[in-house]
């Protein structure tokens, strides 16, 4: 495997040149500081672009071109990285030794028509379009509480701090929704456009030379853009009493989420040892909290810990009956006061460094993963592959008890059934 | 070994059967770093009323037994759970329990035949204590209470309860939380000592390993387990009438957003087309052309605004064939009859046919680049067919208009089921 990366003048250009797979993959990426108002608008925008375009004018007619281009996937989609939304296309075609000549070629040129050539007219996006698009997000966006395990999680994050972007709806929010039109929406695109730091990403086998080539032939951005670092979320502020909620709805299971704030981290101890420690905790099926709360009380089926290190927090989710809340609460309260006291053992250390191992080998055999963990690399200054296979190995019982310390729950939210 | 190429995928599955009758296909990688193993019994939920092994009369056993088991065979005891050995080589263990299989995974990149050893062990060594399976209920009726929390899981359960009348498979694969109660550990010994048995399972291997390794420690394990021979299984068969159960059924749930299921049942028999792989394919073919993404009938659910979110797939039950269509719309009732519609007027057109057929030998391609896909896919082969199918891709270009319009005349369009899930309040 082969990495390079090219300052293309408006983009930066990241080829991954590998025998590994028998398909190209090109991935797009929009990046910009996020606005609470601007998710639901770049949704619909994904959501327009991949629909139809000015030679595809309907839906129908996009997916018989991706279908002849022998069956290319084209996606989009958006997420938050830190203080940054980030808008990703991706275009995944089979090489042409598994086709025919020049099928990349078309299926390139056809992904740079997605983006560069909307279905738009006199500087609106095609009204009919719009309000389809508009129409089905309504409908989602109407229907976000049937999906009870992320309604609680949405709800935990706003209970913890409504201001901060981690509490942000990534699935958007209704209010945004009815303010935008078909000519705001142009707008908004144009600007992205504009002015959204690009990165272009391609894995897959192939001739370096002949894919910068096209790339610069399909993709051009015309202006300058500075590199903007991603920043974590302010971590400082405290917990004065952890908060309690419970909130009701109709369903069979009640979901638990608790949010827990995770005071400054150096560089070492976020990529490596909060890692570790939530693997400990609650990341695999040997952990504290699925032998305790699962195996030795039979109180859920799931339970897991998940950090995320750019907005200095870790989550803690379970599906439980409401009846064992203060049971549940009490024990998982107990395996983070264990982790902190060290409560636990060289060998689970040894087994969640195992862990960690074999999801970076897994990452080698997936382009999308690997895609993914090359452009983290350059954006949030994290280790490339081989290193973290090193540095993982550092990592001492006391680094883990210093930042076990270093976790507080802020909040503790059950969205409630009505079931015992 | 006998070794069978997958014609234009450039690999090849290599297969064994054991002397005490275990089917093994092994697809090795040279160019990937990570293997996965999936250890299959051809016995699932729908599996509740037989003849155990060693008696002679039939019982009846709850329903959700099947997964039940599947979660009682993570304890063991004379060694560690499949949960503790997998964290320690960094391997990951699970099990997955459907209508008519039962299937135990582990995959990982490194230490290969330890894993291959510990699978094939602690699925032969059944450890079922009343202590243990009373404390597997709570375990298993959250996980019932959180399927039931998922609309389409309800109304795909509903779907099939009016789709079938006598068949199993209108029971939830896991039960309800009243079954489970009743589960004992006789019953768990009663079904695992007559369906876990070598003629009634099979092994897949695929990814990065050495295969005559591979096939020295699955013979040295087995070994081990000197009961574990070939038995004769005896479970009632179900007379299941051609017409589907009950047409349309209401239901209610805590929703914002009305969904709507259809099934349109077909008794394969009927169809006097006798190779069943290429006669499942041509049903789905018709899914795709006339149901797909690119098919006239979705331009018009866009343009008319019928539909938030809508998928199809196919069932097969015995000499069934059950062709499932759901979707999330605002107006239920203009969406069923505009579907009813198109189904009594199913039409395949030779362009989009042959459209469909590059796309699934490009999907086959593609599937066969991951090693977890490739896996789900020869699974599905194994399990409904009972091999491998190494010329699909041609079989696929096979594929004409004059045999699918042969089929299409035969299915009687009309035998439809209907299941409207509207919000409770």
């Amino acid at each position: 495997m082969k990495y390079k990366s090219i300052d293309m003048g408006s983009y930066n250009l990241h080829l991954i040149k590998t025998k590994k797979f028998k398909t190209i993959t090109v991935k797009i990426n929009f990046r910009n500081k996020i606005h609470k108002e601007d998710i639901t608008v770049r949704n619909l925008l994904t959501d327009l672009l991949t629909h139809s375009t000015k030679n595809y004018k309907t839906k129908k007619e996009l997916v018989i071109k991706t279908q002849d281009l022998y069956a290319i996937n084209l996606t989009a989609g958006n997420t938050r990285l830190g203080d940054h939304i980030n808008t990703e296309f991706t275009l995944s075609c089979l090489n042409d030794k598994y086709t025919e000549k020049d099928n990349f070629s078309n299926s390139l040129e056809f992904f740079s028509e997605v983006i560069f050539n909307p279905n738009v007219e006199n500087k609106e996006f095609n009204h009919e379009v719009f309000d389809l698009i508009y129409d089905n997000a309504k409908t989602s966006l109407t229907g976000i509480k049937e999906n009870s395990s992320y309604y609680s999680l949405i709800r935990c994050l706003e209970n913890m701090d409504p201001t901060s972007p981690m509490s942000y709806r990534m699935v958007g929010y209704l209010s945004d929704l009815e303010s935008t039109t078909p000519k705001s929406i142009y707008e908004y695109y144009e600007n992205m456009i504009k002015k959204d730091r690009v990165d272009i990403s391609v894995i897959g086998d192939f001739n370096t030379k002949e894919m910068e080539q096209s790339i610069k032939k399909y993709f051009k951005f015309n202006t300058y853009k500075k590199k903007v670092k991603i920043k974590t979320l302010k971590s400082d502020k405290k917990i004065i009493r952890k908060k309690i909620i419970k909130e009701q709805e109709n369903n069979k299971q009640s979901k638990l989420a608790i949010g827990c704030r995770i005071q400054p981290l150096k560089p070492f101890e976020r990529n490596y040892t909060l890692t570790l420690y939530s693997l400990i905790l609650g990341g695999f099926a040997d952990s504290k909290l699925f032998n305790e709360v699962r195996e030795k009380s039979s109180l859920v089926y799931y339970i897991n810990s998940i950090p995320n290190k750019l907005d200095n927090t870790l989550l803690i989710r379970a599906g439980i009956s409401k009846e064992n809340f203060d049971k549940a609460i009490k024990l998982i309260e107990k395996q983070l006061t264990l982790m902190k006291k060290g409560d636990f053992t060289e060998e689970d250390i040894t087994k969640a460094v195992q862990i960690y191992k074999n999801s970076l080998e897994e990452i080698e055999e997936n382009p999308s993963y690997l895609m993914e963990a090359y452009y983290l690399m350059d954006l949030i200054g994290i280790d490339d592959l081989d290193t973290r296979r090193i540095k993982i190995n550092e990592v001492t019982k006391d680094d883990i008890i210093k930042v076990a310390k270093k976790i507080k729950i802020d909040t503790i939210y059950l969205l409630e059934g009505d079931e015992s | 070994m006998k070794k069978v190429e997958l014609a234009g995928l450039e690999k090849t599955v290599f297969y064994e059967k054991l002397e005490n009758g275990l089917d093994i296909y092994m697809i090795p990688y040279d160019d990937k770093k990570n293997y996965y193993i999936s250890y299959a019994t051809r016995f699932g939920s729908i599996t509740t009323e037989f003849t155990p092994e060693g008696k002679k009369r039939q019982i009846k056993v709850p329903n959700g037994v099947a997964h039940f088991l599947e979660h009682k065979m993570f304890e063991n005891e004379n060694r560690e759970s499949p949960f503790v050995f997998g964290s320690k080589y960094g391997t990951g263990y699970n099990a997955m329990t459907s209508f008519d299989s039962t299937q135990y995974i582990c995959y990982g990149t490194k230490y290969f035949l330890e894993n291959l050893e510990f699978l094939l062990s602690f699925v032969n060594e059944p450890y079922f204590t009343d202590e243990n399976v009373e404390k597997e209920k709570g375990i298993i009726a959250e996980e019932l209470k959180m399927h039931e929390d998922i609309a389409e899981t309800v109304l795909e359960d509903k779907l099939r309860e009016i789709t079938y009348k006598n068949h199993p498979r209108r029971i939830d694969i896991g039960g309800s939380v009243e079954d489970i109660q009743k589960i004992t550990k006789e019953d768990l010994y009663n079904c695992y000592n007559t369906f876990y048995k070598p003629n009634n399972m099979f092994l897949l291997i695929v990814g990065s390993f050495n295969k005559n390794e591979a096939l020295k420690t699955i013979k040295d394990t087995l070994n081990n387990y000197e009961n574990h021979k070939s038995g004769t299984i005896i479970q009632k068969k179900y007379k299941e009438p051609d017409s589907v159960f009950k047409k349309e059924e209401t239901i209610t749930k805590n929703i914002q957003i009305p969904k709507v299921g259809v099934a349109l049942k077909i008794n394969k028999d009927k169809l006097k087309f006798k190779d069943d792989f290429k006669l499942d394919l041509y049903l789905q073919m018709l899914l795709s052309t006339m149901f797909g993404i690119s098919s006239d009938f979705r331009e018009t659910l866009r343009e008319e605004k019928l539909f938030n979110s809508f998928y199809t797939s196919m069932e097969s039950a015995d000499n069934f064939r059950v062709l499932q269509f759901v979707s999330e719309t605002n107006e239920p009732d203009k969406f069923i009859n505009y579907l009813k519609k198109s189904i009594k007027e199913i039409e395949v057109k030779e362009e989009d046919l042959n459209r469909i057929k590059k796309v699934w030998i490009a999907n086959e391609v593609k599937m066969i680049d991951i090693i977890d896909n490739t896996v789900y896919n020869q699974y599905d082969d194994i399990l409904k067919y009972g091999n491998v199918i190494p010329d699909k891709i041609d079989i696929i270009r096979s594929l004409n208009k004059k045999e699918i319009d042969k089929i299409i005349k035969n299915i009687n369009l009309n035998n439809i089921a209907v299941v409207k899930m509207l919000p409770n309040k």
